[in-house]
């Protein structure tokens, strides 16, 4: 326990002082509280908000811990939305329809990664042309999910039901509870909150300083011993899981999906949130997630038709200001005190 | 000769047509001291990533503690023993000291040498590194970087390391400092085999010496046998 504490604590992410934990029970506190003020309809807007976090955390882990930029996270992320759909779709009835549904979906996205990420790091694919193939994939899905709107593509008693998508899929159910409005935005915070502090755990641990090493210079680290083509792999598969998280989530919260959702304007997204946040701290892409899909969610229900426009106007200053993110460059070089000690950043001592 | 730690055999390797080693037969004792001399160009570099497993011969074979590891990926001769460093150093730049040194598989392999953990801190203690510091490795003196790398490959627990001009840049005192520290290491038993340009340096570390020229050993001997052979003043000491 105090080991899993020491690696919680440890010094591969922004905050890690006394401080920052202060803060960051006092916040997990206070989300978990103001649902009370707040109407179902925005505790459910709240969940939406959040529930694209596991998949952002994925990519941070990839791409910023281990130097692999996928640019096709969604596709496991559709993965696992459509085969929830399927199998909670026929189960209807069934008090654990969606969790066989939930376990269904993450267990085919695990299945999906490995084969794809063996012939990538086993094939020794060189690093450029992974955003390229993971992109790929993505685009391929869609267009085959977009051609499945005739009856012969039913599965079960579940339509595919091309561009429209999948339909009427279950919400999400503990025996005969089923979890929606409240208890949904709940049942996504701990999911998120959990997530954070397992893979903070993750990246303090050996297997995370193997990752940065990896990221770092991957035929340095083979020749310190690692066979880095695994490695690489189950950091790919642990993405795509995250990625699987958030599609469940997605398709529990809205009880629909379409080909879109793993289309060029939905995978461009994660890539964004993570970019913009810093891709090196898993604290900064969980901060620049929420707060991008809030901007989002808000410009758009307001009826803005610029959302997109501004965000991907976002990521261009990003990239040419603040390439190393917003979030990661001020909690680096904001020169306060009480910051550095919020933050906890070590200025390094000689050595 | 004692049983040999590292050999080869008939190693060939071209890129793109360009003949990089050619057929070449070295044969390294456990406990050695071994330097690789030649002109630039010479494929010591080359032959280095042969030994260690970055690139794989056309033809021959790559024998360590006599087994044969000429397909073996680079990983698996390192968990075998083996180490190296770079020609240019390749010690994780972005990454902290302690990263650095903490990225290091400690492979718990039955042959693991009993003094593996002694050489690791002997080197740190007298390159002057501290493990536990959070300095950006990019922020070291050149020296100091390559001692760090020097550090790293050491932390493994190797029976042999590699090391490709380990002094390049380096002042006559630090140049000194490293040679005194290879030479304890391997009058602890290990074994090293150095390219190196330095010829003060060759002369002050080599038990043996090996001349590559043109991807062929040219001639092989102890310090004096090389530097009295006529051929390999006229091609590559003719300067001193």
């Amino acid at each position: 326990m105090s080991h899993l504490l020491k690696l919680l604590t440890g010094p591969e992410d922004i905050g890690r002082s006394r401080w920052f934990w202060a803060v960051f029970v006092a916040v997990c506190t206070l989300l978990f509280v103001y649902p009370y003020w707040l109407s179902e309809f925005e505790a459910t807007n709240n969940a939406y908000y959040l529930l694209n976090v596991p998949i952002a955390l994925g990519l941070a882990l990839l791409w910023g811990y281990c130097g692999i930029l996928s640019f096709g996270q969604v596709a496991y992320f559709g993965i696992a939305g459509y085969v929830y759909g399927i199998v909670a779709g026929n189960m209807t009835g069934n008090a654990f329809g969606p969790l066989v549904g939930s376990l269904c979906g993450l267990a085919v996205c695990a299945i999906a990664a490995a084969m794809f990420g063996y012939f990538v790091f086993y094939g020794r694919v060189q690093n450029w042309i992974v955003p390229i193939l993971t992109l790929v994939l993505s685009l391929l899905l869609e267009t085959f999910l977009g051609q499945t709107a005739g009856y012969q593509w039913r599965i079960g008693t579940v339509q595919l039901g091309g561009y429209n998508g999948m339909t009427g899929i279950p919400s999400f159910q503990i025996g005969r509870f089923v979890i929606t409005g409240y208890s949904f935005y709940y049942y996504v915070l701990i999911i998120v909150v959990v997530a954070y502090l397992a893979m903070r755990i993750l990246v303090n641990s050996q297997y995370g300083k193997v990752m940065l090493a990896i990221r770092e210079d991957p035929i340095r680290t083979e020749l310190l011993g690692y066979d880095i083509r695994a490695r690489r792999l189950v950091v790919f598969v642990l993405a795509a899981i995250s990625a699987g998280v958030s599609g469940l989530l997605y398709v529990q919260w809205g009880n629909y999906i379409t080909p879109s959702q793993v289309g060029l304007l939905q995978a461009s997204l994660p890539v964004i949130w993570v970019a913009v946040g810093g891709r090196e701290s898993l604290l900064a892409v969980l901060l620049s997630t929420c707060a991008l899909n809030w901007l989002n969610y808000t410009l758009s229900s307001e009826g803005y038709q610029y959302a997109l426009i501004i965000i991907g106007v976002l990521l261009v200053v990003v990239m040419l200001f603040f390439p190393d993110g917003i979030i990661v460059t001020l909690a680096r070089d904001v020169p306060s005190r009480g910051w550095r000690a919020l933050v906890g950043l070590h200025k390094g001592k000689s050595g | 000769m004692t049983d040999p730690i590292l050999r080869t055999e008939g190693l060939i390797k071209h890129f793109d047509g360009v003949v990089a080693t050619n057929d070449v037969r070295i044969s390294v004792p456990r406990g050695e001291l071994r330097c690789i001399i030649g002109p630039n160009g010479a494929g010591k570099s080359t032959l280095f990533s042969l030994l260690c497993g970055i690139h794989r011969p056309n033809a021959g074979r790559v024998m360590l503690k006599d087994e044969d590891v000429t397909h073996f990926p680079a990983y698996q001769r390192v968990r075998r023993g083996i180490g190296l460093t770079f020609q240019t150093n390749r010690a994780f730049h972005r990454l902290s000291v302690r990263q650095n040194l903490s990225a290091v598989l400690q492979i718990p392999r039955a042959d693991r040498p009993a003094d593996a953990d002694d050489r690791y801190r002997f080197a740190l203690d007298r390159f002057g590194l501290d493990a536990d510091s959070e300095m950006p490795a990019k922020e070291l003196p050149h020296h100091r970087l390559q001692w760090l790398e020097i550090s790293m490959v050491l932390a493994a627990g190797p029976d042999i390391i590699l090391l490709d001009e380990p002094t390049a840049g380096m002042s006559i005192e630090e140049t000194l400092q490293t040679a005194a520290v290879l030479k304890h290491l391997n009058s602890s038993g290990l074994t090293i085999i150095v390219v190196e340009h330095d010829v003060a340096f060759v002369r002050d570390v080599a038990q043996r010496i090996t001349v590559m020229h043109q991807g062929r050993v040219f001639a092989e001997g102890t310090v004096d046998q090389i530097t009295e052979h006529a051929d390999v003043r006229r091609i590559y000491l003719g300067q001193v």
